[in-house]
């Protein structure tokens, strides 16, 4: 171990070493410490000795305990202890030492900082125990002192780095736990409540929320309490949201004084609820902000450099995940829906006629699919270019929604073809609809493809519970599919009904 | 650093280990402890109540033999996670009435309390209170910033070898062995990394202006020699809270509970008579 010399700080008296003239023949145990007294075993022991009433007086001290502090004993007597210590200590003492060693009559190994007389202080180890009258009231406490310079350097040293490798291993901490649960987000709902917990946890906030902000510029509460949403409801302040949001930095209020000089409704409103300090987090993704965190505190706060940092790479992280998700939302409406219509794809209308299918099986009723193919639009597409040949088929995907029930599925199938799927259909129903259809598709198509006929050859295919085994959804569009073929046959223009 | 895990709610007896004794048919009255210790620095306290008091004690999250799984640092990140505590305590025991004798830190905790609900309350004792310890220019709390961050320098020198230093503490006193059997399950006992927060909250807190809302009759009592609270800031607190009653006792030291319990029970008992 290396020699670790005190530091500057410590300006107290060093206790000197008490050295005896080396003895080099074996010493008589009884005539090594002749002429010693019991006095100067008390004063010259190497540790600091006191006795103080049960109130905490000093009524005796020892030399050594004098020589440490550089008091007079004339000055240390008649005077409490805690007065001899620095005020953390006091703190300490009247808040752990004094309660513990009245309820169990004594302290071991406390830690405590004694006030010299050249202004300097002495770290110290304390132990005391209380003497107890025979009616079990106490009589008298007796300290011993023990210098713990040396010890209290390295630990000093082992508390700074503790804090430290503490305080970067929280951060560590929370940004793992942010990794962890931001991965496990598929929502903008759960990226919201998520960045919460870890706000409210990491910063020990009072209560927090997530505001973003959706297509309209409008601000709505996606996760957590926001304790002044009720509080301010109805008024137009210059809030430390709509600051955040402007400047794109974090907007903080660290006391109800501070509010009262920047936010003066803001301030009854805190106080109101019971908070004081307030920190706003703007969510800053690509060019502009998508919301904020906001987080409250029950009492004056201070933000340090570490603590804005940490918010700042939370925030930034919520934004990276918010961005995966509605890339994801955006992803999952490509797979399922047709662009260019609107309407349902092939996967999303397969999987649809399925779940319809197991319905009718429970409910004993029917279920209709109509497959759709346009007659005449190879022509417009090839006359007129592949624009007209879209418009017709959003004009035409328009024209089916208007006739189709609200219940009812409608899908573009793919190229020029639709399908519709339709729970409780009959087959009286089945005709009607797919006359309403066929009539709906051939009205004539103005400023498109005037001069063009395009018309509907229909093919439909019913399913009723109870009747034969319960088909398959890929059964069901294959033979609606046969029954289109049987129409265009036949001329087009048509329809064609088949059971199944 | 707490988890994300917010805890799940347990009873409020449990999550406060509240305790009853005394006569379960007489005035409710509470005792909440204060920084540092538990409910047993009342030990010596409760006895005078006994005959004709509905005693209630209980530990702050945290402290003695309270829920520690309940630990929520943003609830207790203010006095306000506290009150909501003492509240919880008198609804489940549906308290009317109470009398709320508060030492050190609880009283500003009653003080939150008794201005949320003051029709459970019907009186408050505040032993030795300080609404904000630290010093501003134009109050003197007794204390600066830096010599609260020595008490927290404190704190963290004496719970760095924690079992060590602290652990025979709690194993009792050879000569009162009676005593260490007593205390041994549980004694003052406290978590360090709670007690550093709750130091924070405590002397960091600022709760001046509250003390003009109480409306329930209200007992100061002070030391006349205490570094933690001096007798100018009982003063301010008997100033500012309307038609208070200030008792100043003759004695030394923040903990009167402990060091002069009978004179403490004598001049509440003359408060509520």
């Amino acid at each position: 171990m290396t020699e670790h010399s005190p530091p500057e700080a410590a300006t107290h008296p060093r206790p000197e070493l008490q050295r005896k003239p080396t003895v080099t023949s074996a010493p008589d145990p009884v005539q090594a410490d002749a002429g010693e007294t019991d006095s100067e075993l008390v004063n010259r022991a190497p540790c600091g000795l006191l006795v103080t009433t049960s109130d905490g007086i000093v009524t005796r001290a020892n030399d050594t305990f004098l020589r440490w502090t550089g008091h007079d004993r004339a000055s240390v007597l008649g005077t409490p202890f805690d007065q001899l210590l620095t005020v953390g200590s006091q703190l300490f003492y009247a808040t752990r030492y004094l309660p513990v060693l009245r309820l169990s009559g004594e302290v071991r190994e406390v830690a405590l900082t004694l006030r010299c007389a050249n202004g300097g202080s002495l770290p110290v180890l304390v132990n005391s125990s209380t003497e107890f009258a025979a009616d079990s009231s106490p009589r008298l406490v007796r300290t011993a002192i023990f210098d713990s310079t040396q010890r209290s350097t390295l630990e000093r040293e082992l508390l700074l780095a503790r804090r430290l490798a503490e305080a970067s291993e929280a951060r560590v901490r929370v940004l793992q736990d942010a990794g962890a649960l931001f991965g496990a987000c598929d929502s903008e709902a759960g990226v919201a409540e998520a960045l919460v917990n870890l706000a409210r946890h990491a910063f020990r906030a009072t209560a927090a929320a997530v505001l973003l902000l959706d297509e309209g510029g409008e601000m709505r509460l996606a996760a957590g309490h926001h304790p002044l949403l009720d509080a301010l409801a109805g008024t137009a302040l210059r809030r430390p949201e709509a600051e955040a949001l402007n400047a794109g930095r974090a907007v903080t209020i660290v006391s109800l004084a501070d509010a009262q000089a920047r936010f003066p409704d803001l301030a009854d409103a805190l106080r109101a609820t019971r908070l004081e300090a307030v920190c706003a987090i703007p969510l800053l993704g690509g060019d502009r902000s998508q919301g904020l965190l906001i987080c409250f505190y029950g009492r004056e706060r201070g933000f340090d450099d570490d603590v804005l940092a940490l918010q700042a790479a939370l925030a930034l992280q919520a934004v990276q995940v918010l961005a995966r998700v509605r890339l994801h939302a955006e992803l999952h409406n490509l797979a399922l829906y047709d662009p260019l219509t609107g309407l349902a794809n092939r996967t999303l209308v397969q999987h649809t006629l399925g779940a319809t299918l197991l319905s009718v099986q429970r409910h004993r009723t029917g279920v209709g699919v109509i497959f759709l193919d346009l007659d005449g639009f190879k022509a417009v597409n090839d006359g007129l270019g592949h624009q007209a040949g879209d418009a017709v088929l959003k004009l035409v995907a328009q024209r089916l929604r208007s006739v189709v029930r609200g219940n009812d599925t409608l899908a573009r199938f793919g190229g020029d073809e639709f399908v519709v799927v339709c729970d409780d259909l009959n087959d009286a129903k089945a005709h009607a609809m797919a006359e309403r259809i066929r009539l709906a598709v051939r009205q004539p198509l103005p400023g498109i493809a005037a001069l063009f006929t395009v018309t509907a050859s229909l093919g439909i295919a019913l399913y009723h519970a109870g009747e034969g085994t319960l088909p398959t959804a890929e059964a069901m569009l294959r033979k609606a599919d046969q029954a289109m073929y049987a129409t265009k046959s036949a001329g087009k223009d048509g329809s064609t009904i088949v059971s199944l | 650093m707490p988890s994300t895990k917010t805890p799940t709610p347990t009873s409020v007896r449990v999550r406060n280990n509240v305790r009853e004794s005394g006569n379960p048919l007489g005035r409710p009255i509470i005792f909440a402890h204060g920084f540092g210790c538990s409910q047993e620095v009342w030990r010596e306290v409760v006895p005078a109540f006994e005959a004709d008091f509905r005693i209630v004690l209980f530990d702050h999250v945290g402290a003695g033999d309270s829920d520690l799984s309940q630990y929520d640092y943003g609830k207790y990140d203010s006095l306000h996670g506290y009150a909501d505590d003492v509240l919880g305590v008198v609804e489940e025991l549906d308290l009317h009435d109470v009398v709320y004798v508060g030492h050190s830190v609880s009283s500003m905790i009653g003080v939150l309390a008794a201005t949320r609900s003051p029709e459970r309350f019907g009186a408050l004792t505040l032993v030795c209170p300080s609404p904000r310890y630290t010093n501003t220019d134009d109050y003197v709390g007794g204390f600066d910033q830096y010599e609260i961050d020595g008490l927290l320098d404190a704190l963290d020198a004496n719970y760095l070898g924690w079992s060590a230093a602290m652990g025979p503490v709690i194993v009792g006193n050879a000569e009162r062995p009676e005593l260490g059997q007593e205390l041994k399950a549980s004694f003052c006992k406290i978590d360090p990394d709670i007690a550093s927060h709750f130091a924070h909250v405590t002397f960091l807190s600022d709760n001046r202006r509250d003390l003009a809302q109480v409306s329930t009759p209200t007992l100061i009592l002070q030391s006349e020699h205490d570094l933690i609270a001096p007798v100018r800031v009982g003063e301010y607190v008997h100033q500012q809270i309307p038609g208070s009653a200030f008792v100043v006792l003759p004695i030394s030291g923040h903990c009167p509970n402990l060091s002069a319990p009978d004179l403490l029970a004598t001049e509440i008992r003359a408060f509520l008579a």
